[in-house]
């Protein structure tokens, strides 16, 4: 019986991302070996995370309320919106502390591989943003890959005629690495965008 | 087993949390997918090898028969980046991508079309970007036995005359003359002038095809028919063509 509880567990774990049979279990094991208290918190995190997620109407973050919190706090700055693909970018950018504007997710990017067009992405509803006034800088960051280029290339003829100043996060070499090691591509965009000292 | 090859990168697909699974359109191999470790994180030693279209120098590893081996080594040899900042050249680039998946199966060595498509690819950094890309249909359709006939007709084979329209038919994949088509309605007009383009551009070259002289109107009326009909090979269309450019 405890092994039908434990394999379900472990099963259960399995689905994740990036964990296979081993780490389950190991997971498993320690789940078993935490006090019940904790555990029972463990749980009710993913209960109430399935059930109290939604898309935050404004920015399309994903958060407990609608609007979300980084849209209801009135101490960010309106007029500067970042633009990311996913609501996990937006914790990326938090992590930083350097930017206080608000964020639109656009849930994807474009791909003509894919079929994945402009419609399918929250582009609309980000031009309807900057429409309604009061946004001075849209700055785009997109991830810097093919798919995120072309929706940052699509967006930026999209909000050129509206007159918001648009901008792209910068490309360049990770900090701590090698010149030596970078391959063309990247060195070449981060020569084109060096910036004079 | 380690594999060396040469490829060009046709698509990527997230596996994982940071893993990513990459098709290539191989020298030696045809299509092949592989398992690349860690790809998207920051430090990762693939860097920008794994964007479409970038031609690298590629390591695999695993089983001959492996269905998903292991992506070891990736360098560039050639980035295309030129067809990857430009929108529109990307957006009409994912045709030929597409193409290149939905039509060739995987694992089965294709040297004419590995080679066509560096041909195009390198072509199409510069120059008469329409052309390029309707010549690349047309050569890739006659190496996966697809071509349209439009030289003779498809049920009686008697040739065709190059100095009226012709009515080329979805279904029989060809033009077909007076006497063998009956309703003319199921069929798409085709000028004179496309004719004559398309049988001409059967003995072109990527090498030398600057030297033709080819009137736009006549490249949009061969590109919509080879659309058309790549569409009924298919059962559908081209999940790019979509996207306008």
């Amino acid at each position: 019986m405890t092994q039908n509880i434990i394999n379900n567990l472990i099963t259960q774990l399995t689905r994740l991302p990036g964990v296979g049979r081993k780490s389950a279990q190991r997971l498993a094991f320690f789940i078993l070996n935490l006090p019940k208290d904790d555990a029972q918190a463990l749980a009710e995190a993913i209960v109430d995370l399935k059930e109290k997620a939604r898309f935050c109407s404004i920015c399309s973050n994903i958060a407990d309320a609608d609007p979300c919190d980084i849209c209801r706090d009135e101490a960010r700055d309106r007029s500067r919106i970042c633009v990311v693909e996913e609501p996990s970018n937006i914790l990326a950018v938090e992590r930083t502390r350097c930017f206080r504007g608000v964020y639109h997710v656009l849930l994807g990017a474009l791909s003509p591989i894919d079929g994945i067009t402009p419609d399918r992405l929250k582009i609309k509803e980000l031009v309807g943003r900057v429409q309604n006034g009061g946004v001075e800088e849209v700055i785009l960051a997109t991830n810097p890959n093919t798919k995120g280029e072309m929706t940052a290339r699509h967006i930026t003829e999209l909000l050129k005629p509206l007159g918001v100043r648009v901008s792209r996060i910068a490309y360049g070499l990770p900090i701590g690495s090698d010149i030596e090691f970078a391959d063309e591509v990247t060195l070449s965009k981060s020569l084109e965008g060096r910036r004079e000292l | 087993m380690l594999t060396r090859t040469e490829g060009i990168v046709l698509r990527t697909a997230v596996f994982g949390e940071a893993d990513l699974i990459v098709t290539y359109l191989t020298r030696d191999h045809g299509i092949l997918k592989a398992f690349a470790k860690s790809p998207r994180k920051i430090r990762s030693r693939f860097g920008s090898s794994l964007e479409p279209l970038t031609h690298s120098r590629i390591a695999v590893m695993g089983r001959e028969d492996a269905q998903l081996p292991r992506l070891t080594q990736s360098d560039i040899l050639r980035p295309f980046q030129t067809l990857r900042d430009d929108y529109t050249t990307f957006v009409r680039a994912s045709r030929l991508i597409e193409m290149n998946l939905r039509f060739l199966p995987e694992r089965e060595p294709n040297h004419d079309a590995f080679r066509l498509m560096m041909q195009a690819l390198a072509k199409l950094e510069s120059g008469r970007k329409n052309l390029y890309f309707l010549y690349y249909k047309m050569r890739f359709l006659q190496i996966c036995g697809y071509l349209p006939g439009l030289e003779i007709c498809g049920r009686c084979g008697r040739s065709s005359s190059e100095r009226s329209p012709q009515y080329f038919y979805l279904a029989h994949g060809s033009i077909l003359c007076e006497h063998c088509s009956a309703v003319r309605d199921e069929a798409r007009e085709l000028s004179a002038g496309a004719l004559r383009v398309f049988c001409g551009m059967l003995n072109w070259r990527f090498a030398t095809i600057d030297r033709f002289r080819v009137g736009d109107h006549l490249i949009a009326e061969l590109d919509s028919l080879l659309e058309a009909h790549i569409a009924y090979v298919l059962a559908r269309p081209l999940q790019s063509t979509v996207f306008t450019a």
